[in-house]
């Protein structure tokens, strides 16, 4: 059937590239002044109920309605198939959907990390510049200090403790964090805690203080808002 | 744990360049096996020598330029911490843009940017998992010491 149905396509487009003509409706009226040889051959491909060459009108109808017939016949294979392609679609569609949205939420987690002034990152990061410009540290550590977090495996030092609770219906957050003066090779850790502040909505400083771990232990407050 | 003992940075840097090259020979080796398996003419023993002279040829290749990407990586984010003495999620993002760029240098500066530019993504999805990660797991334990009470080094 297909094979049949291609070589009346071919046909059917050969006439019509013959007669230099459109659409169906036109071409009909046309292939009654087709060559009979063109006519014959395609009646015989397509397989049309007149028999012989009996006049052009009948066989240009049912040449007309073979056409029409494989151009319905087509339509209904290419329905299934289109079911099968809008199927597929769907599938790559929902995929595309799902990636779409772990990388928007990993995206979402990286930017609040990093750039929202209530994330860990930046407390740390504050309490860590209030350090390193206490004299009282660059005493004990010397100039340049540097603040890592916990040791994850491989090594990599970038998680920052941290808990949050809330204490009187505010939120409050306690971090700890070590630093180290690369000068003189002292450590110490640092407790942060800071409040939440309803107003401006920002975390505010209430105490920063650092233990260092000499013998006899120091500890020295940064800060004290309590 | 002596590993954590000891100063991870200049070591680090050996550790994730080996990482690297023995997941790209792996994964390598995998892929260029299936590969040279099929592109071989039919029979066993010819599918056997194609896969692993695939495998032979391409796997080193592919597990050395994933060492140059993870030792290039390492050595820039080493150098940051040093420069700027804290550990930062920001330190990895420019570390994998950096190297991006550095990778794409043949190729002129627009392809530089661009290559920084997916490097960078690339490692900001990572270090985003890597937080989800982290806090997903901490947020399992429960609650260790009780936190009404400020700390005792604090004086009153």
């Amino acid at each position: 059937l297909p094979a049949s149905l291609g070589r009346g396509w071919l046909l059917a487009t050969r006439g019509w590239a013959l007669l230099g003509s459109g659409t169906g409706s036109c071409s009909c009226l046309r292939w009654r002044h087709q060559p009979p040889l063109l006519l014959r051959a395609a009646r015989r491909s397509i397989g049309t109920r007149a028999g012989g060459l009996k006049a052009a009108k009948p066989g240009g109808d049912s040449k007309d309605v073979s056409v029409q017939r494989a151009l319905n016949e087509e339509t209904l294979v290419s329905a299934a198939q289109k079911v099968k392609e809008a199927g597929r679609d769907f599938t790559y569609f929902i995929v595309v959907l799902v990636g779409i949205g772990v990388t928007g939420g990993l995206f979402y987690v990286i930017f609040k990390e990093l750039f929202s002034s209530s994330s860990p990152n930046k407390i740390y990061g504050d309490a860590l510049e209030k350090c390193r410009s206490h004299p009282e540290i660059i005493g004990v550590f010397g100039d340049s200090i540097k603040g890592y977090g916990e040791a994850t495996r491989r090594g990599r030092r970038q998680h920052v403790s941290h808990i949050e609770y809330v204490k009187d219906g505010l939120k409050h957050m306690r971090l700890k964090f070590y630093i180290e003066g690369t000068e003189s090779g002292k450590q110490g850790t640092v407790h942060v805690e800071v409040k939440e502040n309803l107003e401006t909505g920002r975390f505010e400083v209430r105490y920063i203080f650092v233990d260092v771990e000499t013998y006899p232990r120091r500890t020295i407050v940064i800060e004290d808002n309590r | 744990m002596e590993e954590y003992a000891r100063e991870p940075c200049p070591w680090r840097i050996v550790d994730d360049c080996g990482g690297a090259f023995t997941m790209g020979a792996i994964g390598g080796g995998i892929f260029q096996a299936i590969k040279g398996f099929r592109n071989s003419p039919v029979g066993v023993n010819h599918r056997l020598r194609g896969s692993l002279t695939a495998v032979k040829t391409r796997a080193p290749q592919l597990g050395g330029s994933f060492a140059v990407w993870g030792g290039l990586f390492s050595m820039i984010d080493c150098s940051m911490v040093r420069m700027r003495g804290k550990e930062d999620p920001w330190n990895s993002i420019t570390s994998g843009a950096l190297t991006g760029a550095i990778l794409a240098a043949r190729n002129g500066p627009v392809a530089m940017v661009g290559s920084a530019a997916m490097g960078g993504i690339l490692l900001a999805l990572i270090e985003g998992a890597g937080i989800l990660l982290t806090r997903f797991a901490s947020t399992q334990f429960p609650n260790g010491p009780q936190l009404s009470e400020d700390p005792s080094q604090l004086q009153p």
